[in-house]
């Protein structure tokens, strides 16, 4: 089959050609209806001669009689003659239409075949035959004159006889015979004009569904142009990534994505040559290589995934300059694709990408990572270290750092740092070496060592402009570095401690102290507490007797268990379901400690296996409360939040009750443990446990010297 | 950065000085400033620096140094503006200088003026800053190296 390949035209084309068929034929039929019309006309003009001719030759008949009668004949008779021959002629003419429109002859005036006779229509006949009928005899009679003799005169009486009472008979008949055959002609050309008529019309149906069906095929186009177009453009607009096409003259498409300007930093419009737009972002080495990259794409044989490592442009550091003078570095990504056509590489895709946040996040973990390694390896020797004797090593460092630093500072501009000043530098290096090697911090003992010997260099010279005070500057600063990174280390090692306690040793346990009035009152109250609010809570008490405690300890100790209780039953200890559910026991365990230190104090300690603290519920307390703005609590990490707690007016608790809800229960504990010298720490894993852990002085009362006699302490 | 960096932008200075007046400042005493407690003057010519290294050099000039160095070189208009321009042409000097010798490893702004508010200037806050004094005829000024 003939396939043309019209797609989505075919049916257009189709309509096209049918419109084209309807116009040839209604043309093709007006053709054939004008030829009809003038064929017709000869015949009815024929038959309209039958008339005048039976007129004329009645007329010539009687004037011949009449010249005969009046003897009007000229001698020579010639003029009578004439008037015979006209009416012979007059009668042929009448014959050679008959014969016409018999079909036998042909007019020698026609120039072509009579269309419509009298035969063609049963009445035309009928009145045709009539006419040849009553003509028959008055022809018979006009041919009889046929055969004139000069100098006689014609004899028109028989004639006279047949004509006069046929002719108005004939006239009539061949009268009607031209109004039927007018009447033939006229339904024949009424039936041609119907078939051009519903010709035309067909076309113009043909026409209308033509632009009908084009211009809905039009308009569905035009809808799918638009929707790609707007598609498009939707996606250019939202896509985060620089997009546009690249000719072989690294020229940008029309189309450009709305991020690109943005990733680039610089204005970009379609059409302009991205070389030149990359030209001030990149040092010349890598605009080269770009350029070469990019023409290497282009070529056809070669294959794209081998260049693509060679991509300069696979990561380039581009800055920008703020208005305060900072230098704005940004990393980008641009990539190149081919666009194919024809297997023939009409086009490169560039996709452009700001990847910073990911550059700036893999140095970081890489820095982050060296420090770790770096940082470990120092926290080995300070977890060693005595924390009281590093705490002074690092306060003296940083004092002895800032008085160098405080004489560099104020050295006379013109003779530099006198040598006195020099040997106190000196002296102060030289103790902080040893104090740091006394701490097996090896690195500043080192550092503190080729301090010692920059300073001795400079002790050397005779003349010290201020220039040569550089190495002295650059020294001290890496040692603050150095102690910053030591008090970083020991930050560090402090939060992990204050975050997750370490459990103290565990007193004994002793039945008898176990039953004691205050341990009886603390179960009691705890269990008091747990019924009202729909918990079961258990007291364990293991430690010293607190009834054998200084009045002053006995109610700081009290006091403290009974809130650390309050908190614990409200807010930690869960209801039995939720306990279940965390496959704890249904019932919540409080444990109570006291012991002594050996140094001087007693510790408390109280942990309950509750949900523990939630820095994220503190956190929101805090900002519903006002305390802090959502922007610093947002920055306060879990140890902050968690030591907010002791914070006077805050609870986590929406409602005020009895039970809780004013936040002024721990906060009083902490005021009251400061006010005795003693401290409180906390530890707490989240939907574990919560632990308070706090040291109280031995202070002997003045008139109680046996004090610490009573202090028993169950081995 | 070690002093024979530190040097190199001293050395900068001290030709631009030397060039245009034919005296080179004398060079104060180095010491190490928190962020903020740095020296800023009437006018700063900041350049940022970035790469390896975070951070900014600036130069900043009292009002009348700046104003003597103008005259100096025969310009009798002493206006902020001019002011501001030199200090901007002084930082453009290290910044050009700076980039020639430190190669691509350290990218280097062009210069940005800032006149007397110190809390514009970025610096980075967690690392102690080199300052240089800088003495003119009797006029100071002082270069900053602030560098993480």
């Amino acid at each position: 089959m003939l396939k043309l390949g019209l797609g989505k035209y075919r049916s257009i084309v189709i309509l096209i050609t049918l419109f084209i068929v309807f116009d040839i034929g209604v043309l093709a039929m007006t053709f054939v209806i004008s030829r009809q019309l003038t064929a017709d006309a000869i015949s009815i003009n024929l038959a309209g001669q039958h008339r005048y001719l039976v007129q004329k030759l009645a007329k010539t008949a009687l004037l011949i009689d009449q010249d005969a009668t009046q003897g009007t004949f000229d001698s020579s008779g010639k003029s009578s003659l004439n008037e015979v021959k006209d009416l012979i002629a007059t009668a042929d003419r009448f014959n050679a239409i008959i014969a016409t429109f018999d079909g036998g002859a042909k007019l020698p005036d026609m120039t072509e075949e009579l269309a419509l006779t009298p035969s063609q229509d049963t009445q035309a006949a009928a009145l045709f035959a009539l006419v040849k009928d009553l003509w028959e005899p008055i022809n018979a009679q006009v041919q009889a004159l046929n055969q004139p003799k000069d100098g006689h005169r014609p004899d028109v009486g028989p004639l006279l006889q047949v004509l006069i009472p046929n002719n108005l008979n004939l006239l009539s008949t061949s009268h009607i015979l031209t109004s039927r055959l007018e009447a033939l002609s006229a339904a024949k050309a009424a039936k041609l004009r119907a078939v051009q008529m519903a010709g035309m019309a067909a076309a113009l149906v043909n026409f209308a569904f033509i632009l009908y069906s084009f211009l809905g095929q039009l308009r569905k186009s035009d809808s799918a142009v638009e929707r790609a177009q707007r598609e498009t453009e939707d996606i250019l607009r939202t896509t985060q990534e620089g997009l546009f096409l690249l000719d072989p003259e690294f020229r940008m498409g029309s189309q450009t994505s709305q991020a690109l300007s943005k990733i680039l930093g610089v204005e970009a419009k379609g059409g302009e040559n991205f070389l030149d737009l990359l030209k001030p972002l990149v040092t010349p080495k890598t605009y080269d290589t770009t350029k070469e990259y990019i023409e290497l794409l282009l070529r056809h044989d070669v294959k794209e995934k081998l260049v693509a490592s060679l991509n300069p442009l696979d990561c380039i550091e581009i800055s920008a300059v703020r208005a305060n003078g900072a230098l704005e570095s940004r990393f980008l990504q641009i990539r190149f694709n081919r666009v194919l056509q024809a297997e023939k590489v009409t086009h490169l895709l560039v996709t452009a990408n700001d990847i910073t946040r990911r550059v700036k996040l893999e140095r970081e973990l890489k820095d982050s990572e060296r420090r770790v390694q770096d940082q470990m390896g120092m926290m080995v020797h300070i977890l060693q270290a005595d924390p009281r004797q590093l705490q002074d090593f690092l306060r003296h460092a940083s004092d002895g750092l800032n008085q160098i630093n405080e004489d560099l500072r104020t050295a006379s501009p013109t003779t530099g740092v006198s040598t006195p000043r020099i040997d106190a530098m000196l002296r102060i290096a030289h103790r902080l070496k040893g104090d740091a090697a006394a701490l097996n911090l090896e690195a500043v003992s080192q550092s503190m060592h080729a301090f010692e010997s920059v300073l001795q260099e400079l002790r050397a010279q005779t003349r010290r402009s201020s220039e040569d005070l550089l190495p002295v500057a650059v020294r001290v600063k890496g040692l603050y570095a150095e102690v910053n990174a030591i008090q970083d280390v020991i930050a560090r090692i402090g939060q992990v401690r204050g975050v997750v306690s370490v459990e103290p040793p565990k007193p004994a346990h002793d039945p008898e102290i176990a039953a004691q009035p205050f341990v009886r009152q603390w179960r009691g109250f705890a269990q008091q507490l747990a019924k009202r609010l729909g918990k079961q809570v258990e007291l364990t008490y293991q430690g010293l007797d607190v009834d054998g405690l200084s009045s002053q300890l006995r109610e700081a100790v009290n006091t403290s268990v009974n809130q650390f209780i309050r908190n614990a039953v409200v807010h930690g200890v869960e209801a039995p379901a939720d306990r279940k559910k965390r496959g704890k026991s249904e019932s919540g365990h409080l444990s109570v400690y006291v012991s002594d230190q050996g140094d001087g104090t007693i510790e408390l300690s109280f942990r309950d296996d509750g949900r523990g603290i939630n820095p994220e519920k503190i956190r929101l307390a805090a900002v519903r409360k006002g305390r802090i703005s959502p922007e610093v609590a947002k920055g306060l990490d879990a140890r902050a939040l968690t030591l907010m707690i002791f914070e006077p007016g805050l609870s986590t608790r929406d409602e005020v009750d009895e039970d809780a809800g004013r936040g002024v229960g721990l906060d009083a504990v902490k005021e009251m443990i400061s006010r005795l010298g003693g401290r409180i720490r906390i530890g707490t894993t989240s939907g574990e446990y919560c632990h308070f852990r706090v040291q109280l002085p031995v202070k002997a009362e003045p008139n109680d010297t046996n004090m610490p006699d009573r202090i028993k302490e169950v081995a | 950065m070690d002093e024979q960096q530190l040097r190199v932008f001293i050395d900068i200075v001290s030709q631009y000085f030397e060039k245009q007046t034919g005296k080179a400042p004398d060079v104060g005493s180095p010491y190490l400033g928190d962020a903020s407690s740095l020296p800023i003057y009437d006018f700063t010519g900041v350049i940022g620096i970035s790469g390896e290294r975070q951070g900014c050099v600036y130069v900043t000039a009292h009002r009348d140094l700046l104003r003597q160095l103008l005259l100096h070189v025969g310009e009798s208009d002493v206006s902020d503006n001019n002011l501001s321009d030199l200090v901007g042409e002084v930082a453009n000097t290290i910044s050009g200088n700076a980039r020639r010798y430190f190669g691509p490893d350290f990218m280097i702004s062009v210069p940005v003026v800032v006149s007397g508010n110190a809390r514009a200037i970025q610096v980075p806050r967690s690392v102690k800053a080199y300052i240089l004094p800088l003495r003119w005829h009797k006029f100071e000024a002082a270069l900053v190296v602030s560098l993480q």
